[in-house]
């Protein structure tokens, strides 16, 4: 109770310090498209993502068997490579090089 | 003429197609190397396109090529400039030289650690014997590992004409490699393309190997490294303008941005005459080189019944625990004792023994299995892009190799070592430093290892110089070679003369009479001539060293690290256990001096088994220090109520590290004071902060009500203020606490602090740095907190100067432009004011 109590001190002292609970996720993300976010269990499920390696995204889920692989390919997702703990390259293909 | 016959290739991955065209990278997207396929993988082992020979597999792991019996060359490459990961991420499952089968798994790899850490995971099939082929794929599309993906026309290669044409080769000066690492797979494409151009006849010599310049397998196989000395040869028509043409191609780097190298010795000696590299341990030497090479071990893949190699397993492994119990019991010293005490933890390690018995089951034999289950985890230590983990690697690696000499009754051979050796190698083992006769080696010389491996800290227990980070060339010196060893400059010179050999003796002569002048004065108090006193105390993580540094005159303990406690284990330390450290320690100390803890600082750099936190990309700016200690403030709490019951015993000082915000030390201090309230403290130990993060020394007024003390961390604080790591290959040289910018937030922070009547300490590296002091007492630091052998020497430089010169230099320096220039500013005023002062000259 205490540590609750003193967390939410904590965040109000220091907002960046303490991650928020819920992700703010709701806008298109960098990468991935609402279809492919829902293809993925929806925003909840997802715990985090980043662009990596030019053609890929990799995310990392809460549960894993909430993905449509079906679903995905759809979305427009060539490929997908399962790396175990919830965590997916998604690949999506060349994106412009900066 | 052989009839045209048409060889499959198989998809070496599971994965997205992408069209040759596509690929960002210009040696491959113009086929330079060769035509071929890529694959954007979805699975992580590369498996055999044909059956064949294993012709070429890079150190690093990352590319490889199959010759089939008919000639077919195919070359796969994981990922694009992987070649940077230096084999991290990658675990090669045959040798060159091994046949192998169509379909045959060749190199694991870490997809996620590549995708993280390497440009690109895309993996390129390219057939590199020239033949023409048919896709039996589209250019996209989805491809399974195995499936049929080329028809290649054997016997109809465009061949070239092998005939050398008669006559005397024409050879270039030798040329130092510039490529970071070697003539890897794209600027060796480059060197070969510009080869063929030329009709003539062209080789690569690396020492007593050669390689068909035209061919880019060939040269691979030279497995050549930066520094390397190579030389072009040329027979036939043009000979002369090819050698010409290849020389510069090679000096310019074959299309990669290289660092100009050194100049090419003018005589045609290959090997310079002073050798580089990096101070594992201080200090210098004089002697003679022998070198060290480990044996390769010949291992049969398969073994007798699997209860038999079981049984040869379990005996190699209690028969190396006993060795390893021997070699503790009589170990010279304690960091040797503690090397091999981790090394029968490795060997003890359940997942180790889990794997070689599975692969046991599968019918292989029992030294096969060891090998392949310590390397595959070695191969994951390093992976894991962790400069700690991947020292211990090198440990797994020693103590894999010990047990599998057992298994293979493969004897140990004693070095017989000359007097005043040198021993130079590759790598040096724990196990071959530990067992060495200290009376006869002087010193190490390695090509890898770095500043926290097992050797490095060996040869600074023993005393020894040693610097690692050699050039390769090294290891082609003749053993009996005489060298001066220079760890304090990272040089190895060659055949010194006589001028050299008197300086380096003048120089012993005049330190040891240094030394043993500072430890007979190392009681007496610290004072400037003019009358200062300042505080030198001690930077410990034990008791031992604690006492240690009593002994040598520490005025207390400036910085305990309790993260000692912390370390190395699986569950946190329980409370008693806390309180017996700490109170050893504050009684070690005594109510006379300073007890200065500094509060657990952990992050994602260094992490602890029982503290689980998510991997984060730039650990040095996420959760350490107090910020993690505040996500879990049962941790702090349990360590405040430790230390606070050893407050009777020293002048206790808690120290805060990280902290950025006034609100970190407020919550702090809050646990702090309900803490002591349980206990029934009346008085509060002081509490103070570190200053390592720029904020809080820009702030250091706002903050200085609020603290007892400040203690600057001059390495955290100057890699943050320069944003340069420390530890970065290229800028750690640059990354110095000398720099103005760090010299104006420590007067600062001085100022801030005297200003409300609180103490400034010192306690990073810098404090320890003889050059240091007059500048950090100019700036008005109070407390000087350094290493613990460092003592008597930092307190003897105190007694040394002025206060009021101090003050005049550092000003002065504050205003230079640079780190560069304030060393030389400080080396001058050292010059005048001290060597050239009257008390020295006795």
């Amino acid at each position: 109770m205490f540590d609750k109590l003193q967390q939410a001190f904590w965040k109000a002292l220091t907002p960046d310090l303490v991650p928020d609970e819920i992700k703010v996720a709701a806008n298109p993300i960098e990468g991935l498209s609402a279809a492919m976010i829902s293809a993925l269990g929806g925003v909840d499920n997802l715990k985090s993502r980043q662009p990596v390696a030019l053609t890929r995204v990799r995310v990392a889920l809460h549960d894993a068997a909430r993905v449509d692989r079906e679903a995905l390919s759809v979305a427009g997702v060539a490929g997908v490579m399962p790396l175990g703990d919830g965590v997916l390259h998604l690949i999506t293909g060349l994106r412009a090089q900066g | 003429m052989a009839t045209p016959q048409q060889l499959q290739l198989l998809a070496p991955l599971s994965g997205v197609l992408m069209a040759l065209d596509e690929v960002p990278d210009p040696v491959f997207a113009g086929r330079i190397i060769g035509d071929g396929l890529c694959i954007d993988p979805t699975s992580s082992t590369l498996c055999a396109p044909l059956a064949g020979v294993v012709s070429d597999v890079q150190v690093s792991g990352h590319a490889l090529t199959i010759t089939s019996d008919t000639g077919v060359q195919v070359l796969m490459h994981i990922g694009l400039d992987t070649v940077n990961l230096a084999g991290k991420g990658f675990i090669r499952r045959v040798e060159a030289g091994q046949r192998v089968v169509a379909g045959q798994a060749l190199i694991d790899f870490d997809a996620d650690y590549i995708a993280l850490h390497a440009r690109s995971l895309l993996t390129l099939m390219l057939v590199v014997s020239g033949e023409p082929f048919d896709s039996l794929v589209g250019s996209t599309g989805l491809l399974e590992v195995g499936q049929p993906v080329l028809d290649v026309g054997v016997g109809v290669s465009p061949g070239e004409n092998p005939a050398a044409a008669q006559g005397d080769a024409v050879f270039s000066q030798p040329i130092n490699l510039p490529n970071p690492n070697g003539l890897h797979a794209r600027p060796a494409a480059v060197f070969a393309q510009a080869a063929k151009a030329f009709s003539a006849t062209i080789h690569l010599h690396r020492l007593q190997a050669q390689a068909n310049a035209k061919s880019l397998v060939a040269i691979m196989a030279l497995q050549t490294a930066q520094g390397d000395s190579v030389q072009v040869s040329a027979e036939g028509d043009d000979a002369e303008a090819a050698v010409e043409a290849l020389t510069r191609l090679l000096t310019e780097g074959c299309g990669e941005a290289v660092t100009a190298p050194a100049p090419v010795e003018v005589v045609g000696a290959e090997m310079p005459n002073i050798l580089r590299g990096v101070c594992a341990s201080p200090g210098s030497a004089l002697g003679q080189v022998m070198q060290i090479v480990e044996a390769t071990l010949m291992v049969n893949e398969f073994g007798a019944a699997p209860p038999v190699e079981r049984e040869a397993l379990s005996q190699a492994l209690i028969e190396a625990d006993m060795a390893l119990q021997h070699l503790r019991d009589t170990a010279s010293g304690e960091a040797q004792a503690e090397i091999f005490r981790a090394h029968q933890e490795l060997l003890a390690d359940p997942s180790l023994l889990d794997q070689a018995h599975a692969l046991i089951d599968e019918g292989k034999s029992a030294a096969f299995a060891w090998k392949t289950s310590t390397e595959a985890t070695a191969a994951m230590f390093r992976s894991l892009g962790n400069a700690l983990l991947a020292e211990r690697a090198a440990d797994l690696a020693d103590v894999g190799q010990r047990v599998l000499k057992l298994i293979l009754g493969v004897h140990e051979q004693t070095l017989e070592l000359a007097d005043d050796t040198i021993l130079i190698a590759d790598q040096l083992t724990p196990s071959q430093t530990a067992g060495l006769d200290t009376r006869k080696v002087l010193g190490f010389a390695t090509v890898g290892g770095g500043a926290t491996s097992h050797v490095a800290i060996l040869a600074r227990a023993c005393g020894l110089p040693a610097i690692c980070g050699m050039p390769m060339q090294m290891l082609t010196l003749d053993n009996g070679t005489r060298v001066l060893l220079d760890a304090d400059k990272g040089e190895l010179q060659l055949h010194p003369d006589a001028e050299s050999i008197d300086q380096l003796r003048t120089r012993h002569a005049q330190q040891r009479q240094r030394h043993q002048q500072e430890l007979a004065q190392a009681s007496e108090a610290a004072c400037t001539r003019d009358g200062q006193h300042i505080e030198v105390t001690a930077n410990v993580a034990s008791q031992s060293e604690t006492a240690q540094a009593m002994e040598l005159g520490a005025n207390g303990v400036g910085l305990l690290r309790s993260e000692f406690l912390y370390l190395d284990r699986q569950q946190a330390p329980s409370h008693d256990e806390q309180v017996a450290t700490y109170s050893a320690i504050a009684r070690t100390i005594g109510p006379a001096h300073n007890l200065v803890v500094r509060t657990l600082d952990v992050g994602g750099d260094k992490p602890l088994a029982y503290v689980p936190m998510d991997s984060e990309s730039n650990p040095f700016l996420g959760l350490r220090g107090i910020r993690l200690c505040l996500e879990r403030p049962q941790l702090l709490r349990e360590q405040f109520r430790a230390i606070l019951a050893c407050s009777a015993l020293t002048r206790l000082h808690i120290m805060l590290p990280m902290v950025t915000h006034l609100a970190e030390l407020r919550l702090a201090r809050q646990i702090l004071e309900q803490e002591a309230q349980v206990l029934g403290l009346t008085h509060l130990p002081k509490l103070g902060i570190m200053i390592e993060v720029p904020a809080v020394a820009l702030m250091a007024d706002v903050l200085a009500p609020h603290v007892d003390f400040f203690s600057i961390g001059t390495n955290d604080l100057t890699q943050y203020t320069l944003a340069m790591d420390r530890d970065h290959p290229r800028l750690a040289s640059q990354a110095d606490s000398f720099h103005p910018a760090v010299l104006r937030l420590i007067a600062m922070t001085v100022k801030a602090a005297h200003a409300h009547g609180k103490w400034v300490g010192v306690c990073g590296a810098m404090a320890s740095e003889r050059l240091a002091v007059p500048l950090l007492l100019g700036l008005g630091v109070d407390e000087l907190s350094v290493s613990v052998p460092l003592i008597p020497a930092i307190k003897s430089a105190v007694r040394e100067l002025n206060l009021a010169d101090c003050r005049i230099i550092a000003e002065q320096v504050s205003n230079l432009e640079s780190a560069g220039d304030v060393r030389d500013a400080l080396q001058r005023f050292h010059e005048v004011k001290v060597d050239g002062s009257p008390v020295m000259e006795n």
